[in-house]
């Protein structure tokens, strides 16, 4: 054949449909330009400067809708049905609080609007520390803040047997029980809260901040108005239903509500009597409740919300809002995060060897790869139980373990020293199939996919897996029906008593029966600790024996993500407080255009 | 006619009877109501757990707490359907079922009446246009869209109008709405301006709602104008000289319009069942919304007490069904 032979018209227009096709083909595989697919003008520099990204000059007036993705049931978030993160989200703004964390999950902001000076500790046995209060410092009648908000906001979180409230229903105690007593000066102006013999809080700052119990004070004024003496447990216990059932139309923040419901909405107004430094500028600001995920982004074109903060990362809702124009998003590590953990009450998982080839053969990065690579190519993998990697406490117990890191014949190894045999594609101990075993989680995307390549690395060393999703993961793990289990915790930069909550022996939280006295005396320790630094010490040392225990093997910080309006500045994400996005709203405001 | 009547609703007792126990069984086995108080951080002391178990009768055995639920005998008060009670909920003491049910059917009746008034005129019009005009190019568009409409799915549908006027707002600057019943600050309106706003958010979750209920009601009008063009009364008509229309409207339409009468009221019950996917699209707060949240919180006595409501509508359309039928026809007598 002649290689020169000219292409003759019959021959030529398929040749140019292949390269057509072929063309095509290659710019649908390629990627986005990382610039169009990541993130937008807005947040941009959040992952670098995540206290002062999308910042701006703002315009006075206008109204934003902030969606809230579920609905809270209670206006008291002191109650079981009121203590979700939705409450406190929507009630933000509202009550006053001693402070939070920064949105770099490090720096903890005291309210400066509420003190005069920074909280100081004055004793450490007993334990007691002080606030002094700006005189400026206000509800929204002009009554002032004071020492009686601190007591009756500490006597609402006791349980019944501590005799200050007969009829409070708080859905967590231990942090007000521990509170010997609240006493303020006579101007009630400077606050001392001392802490019951024995009792020590390393993390005192954070009493009655942003993400305790309540979101912050309560006003005892408010009680005395509607009748009720704080001083009678009794009368407090009916002020704790009180506040359950009606709408909060007082306030000691930059906003008051002045018209909702948490079906719906609630739409807040500045606050006239606002004390703080950073005045609200928008007119109206309203907190509205969309639990359906296929709505947020219909309603975002149609400029019915203008942002939001959702805890869940759907790739639909994601492509659907980087396709509108106007809208910044980003995404990011969040505040909580993936494990794996092994019910031990199962009789092959008594075997600690056995544990670790299974961790040892689990690729964390793969999973992590194939569920949010593509929209977050920086997801961060979690090498500690308790700190996230942006923490100065962090230590990577983990990577030099194996654990994690897909090793299958690292797995094998292991189990081959300790006496198994892989029987053909089945592993046996002492001519005994080990397993099969039930590898169970909630039905979403991301922890289905995660299961199944689960399944499939321990197909490898020769156990099957048989993977069970459930609706119900708080029963299924009080229950301990599972033998392998994926869910998620909640990480704080508070931190203190997480580590004997999850691996205490007994413990409420300790789902799969873990026990190892070491551990017990460590976490014990941990919780008398004085300060964070020796509390974040004692921690990382028992991490170190839980790691070797191989009980729960971290994957990686489930992304979150944040969504907003470009006509707005200073709106940004918080991970570091259950509040998230709403942190600093009355900072917000109406871009200058 | 009342003695059939109430043979009807006394054979009614034992059917919602059974559906009762068999939903409570359902409920209550799905899921651990105090599921998400378990999981919140700080996580709650077990006095805590325990005291809300107490609350909700959930440390005693399932068909003790069925025969509370439907007796009240043994309570704190707070329960027993004979009593007017429908106990307590997860979302706390303050909750009333009986109260948030009641709202709720107000703004489902709205989306529902509507929507419906809507499918049966429309239905009754393209029903008729198409027996007349058999096999016409009108007949096949009205049974393509009649079809469509039945063929997809009631949350496509909203998804799809959702996605629909979201794009005539942008193009056209129609003002349709996407969430809720309302717009979220309406305190500066006047009369006029609250009147658009419901109506803007009215428009389409009910096209949503009407177009699965048309679907049905066209084909069966069509059906039954058919069936009735054919007959030899009809036929009479037309050979004394009666003008068509005369014909189709005075003599043919009654007729027809009986089955149809029937089986809207059976469509009413239905209707209110379906809202459920539409208002969870449209997030419109009515019963479908309580039903759904009511599962998914595990909360058995608010799951109930919609299943009670349910029930009686479903059995009081039948039963309208029937009367209707005997009403309008006057060839049946029910002994």
């Amino acid at each position: 054949m002649n290689p020169r032979r000219r292409l003759t018209r019959p021959t030529r227009w398929p040749v140019v449909a292949v390269a057509l096709a072929a063309a095509l083909a290659f710019s649908a595989c390629a990627g986005d330009d990382p610039g169009d697919a990541v993130g937008q003008p807005g947040f941009d520099d959040c992952a670098e400067n995540p206290n002062t990204c999308n910042s701006g000059e703002r315009d006075d007036g206008g109204s934003i809708t902030w969606l809230v993705v579920s609905k809270p049931t209670g206006w008291n978030a002191y109650s079981p049905e009121g203590g979700s993160v939705y409450t406190l989200q929507m009630l933000h703004g509202i009550y006053p609080h001693t402070g939070m964390f920064a949105p770099d999950r490090e720096t903890y902001l005291f309210n400066m609007d509420l003190f005069a000076a920074e909280p100081e500790l004055l004793s450490e046995d007993p334990q007691s520390w002080q606030y002094v209060l700006r005189d400026e410092a206000v509800w929204d009648d002009g009554t002032p803040i004071s020492a009686d908000d601190f007591v009756v906001s500490w006597k609402l979180g006791t349980s019944p047997e501590q005799g200050h409230c007969d009829g409070c229903r708080s859905r967590a105690t231990a942090p007000y029980d521990r509170v010997e007593s609240i006493e303020g000066s006579a101007d009630g102006k400077t606050v001392t809260v001392t802490m019951k013999e024995g009792e020590y809080d390393p993390e005192w700052f954070g009493f009655l901040n942003v993400d305790s119990i309540a979101g912050g004070l309560m006003p005892a004024h408010v009680a005395e108005q509607n009748g009720f003496d704080v001083d009678d447990p009794v009368q407090l216990g009916g002020y704790f239903e009180w506040l359950q059932a009606n709408m909060p139309t007082f306030s000691g923040g930059p906003y008051r509500i002045v018209e909702g419901d948490f079906e719906n909405q609630v739409i807040k107004e500045p606050n006239e009597n606002w004390y703080g430094e950073i005045d609200p500028t928008l007119e109206t600001y309203i907190i509205r409740v969309i639990d359906d995920q296929g709505a947020w982004v219909p309603a975002l074109a149609n400029d019915e919300i203008h942002g939001g903060a959702p805890i869940q990362l759907n790739e639909d809702v994601v492509s659907g809002i980087r396709e509108l124009p106007n809208v910044y998003s980003h995404i990011h590590p969040g505040p909580s995060w993936e494990h794996i953990d092994f019910n031990i009450d199962v009789p092959a998982f008594q075997d600690v060897e056995l544990r670790r080839a299974i961790f040892t053969a689990i690729d964390v990065d793969d999973i992590a790869s194939r569920n949010f690579g593509e929209m977050f190519p920086d997801y961060t993998l979690r090498t500690n139980h308790v700190f996230s990697a942006d923490s100065p406490y962090h230590v990577d117990h983990v990577t030099e373990t194996g654990q994690g890191s897909g090793d299958t014949e690292a797995a094998l190894a292991i189990l081959e020293n300790a006496g198994y045999e892989l029987d053909g594609t089945t592993l046996t101990l002492d001519g005994e199939q080990v397993g099969p075993f039930r590898l169970r989680a909630t039905a979403d995307q991301a922890r289905v996919t995660s299961m199944e390549l689960i399944q499939s690395y321990l197909a490898e060393v020769g156990i099957e897996i048989i993977i069970e999703t459930t609706d119900d993961l708080g029963g299924m793990l009080g229950e301990q029906d599972y033998d392998i289990a994926q869910f998620g915790w909640s990480g704080s930069p508070l931190f203190v008593g997480t580590a004997a909550q999850q691996w205490m022996t007994g413990s409420g939280s300790n789902f799969g029966n873990y026990s190892n006295p070491e551990v017990d005396r460590l976490v014990t320790q941990e919780l008398t600790a004085t300060t964070q630094d020796e509390a974040a010490e004692i921690a990382n040392q028992a991490m170190e024996v839980l790691v070797q225990d191989a009980y729960v093997l971290p994957m990686y910080d489930s992304p979150v993500f944040i969504f907003a309006s470009d006509g707005y500045v200073n709106v940004r994400d918080n991970t570091g407080e259950s509040v998230r996005g709403v942190y600093n709203n009355h900072e917000w405001g109406t871009a200058v255009q | 006619m009342v003695v059939y009547a109430a043979r009807r609703l006394l054979a009614a007792i034992p059917v919602l009877l059974a559906a009762s126990v068999f939903c409570f069984v359902l409920i209550d086995i799905s899921g651990d109501p105090l599921a998400d108080l378990r999981f919140l951080e700080p996580p709650p002391e077990p006095e805590v757990i325990a005291a809300e178990e107490a609350r909700l009768y959930l440390d005693r055995s399932m068909p003790e707490r069925y025969l509370l639920w439907m007796t009240g005998i043994g309570g704190n008060g707070d329960i027993g359907l004979l009593q007017g009670r429908f106990g307590p909920s997860v979302r706390g003491p303050g909750f009333d079922i009986a109260d948030e049910i009641a709202a709720r059917f107000l703004v489902t009746l709205r989306l529902v009446v509507i929507a419906l008034l809507l499918a049966i005129g429309l239905a009754v019009i393209s029903g008729v246009i198409s027996a007349v005009r058999q096999y016409s190019a009108v007949d096949y568009t009205l049974t393509f869209v009649g079809f469509l409409a039945l063929a997809m799915p009631a949350f496509w549908i909203g998804a799809l109008i959702k996605e629909g006027g979201v794009w005539s707002n942008q193009q056209f600057g129609t003002g349709f709405a996407t969430i809720g019943a309302a717009s979220a600050d309406t305190r500066e309106y006047d009369a006029w301006q609250l009147f658009t706003d419901t109506a803007a958010h009215l428009i389409l979750p009910t096209l949503a709602l009407m177009l699965t209920a048309y679907a049905a009601l066209s084909r069966y009008q069509r059906a039954s104008m058919l069936e009735v063009l054919n007959s030899d009364y009809v036929r009479l008509a037309r050979a004394k000289g009666l003008r068509n229309r005369i014909v189709v409207r005075r003599h043919a339409l009654r007729t027809a319009l009986i089955p149809l009468a029937t089986v809207s009221a059976l469509l009413v019950a239905g209707t209110i069942d379906g809202a459920i996917l539409i208002e969870r699209v449209f997030q419109w707060r009515g019963l479908g919304d309580f039903f759904l949240d009511s599962v998914s919180r595990n909360d058995s006595y608010s799951v109930m007490g919609w299943l009670m409501l349910s029930g009686i509508i479903v059995i009081a359309a039948n039963l309208v069904a029937d009367l209707l039928y005997a009403v309008l026809d006057p060839r049946i007598r029910y002994g």
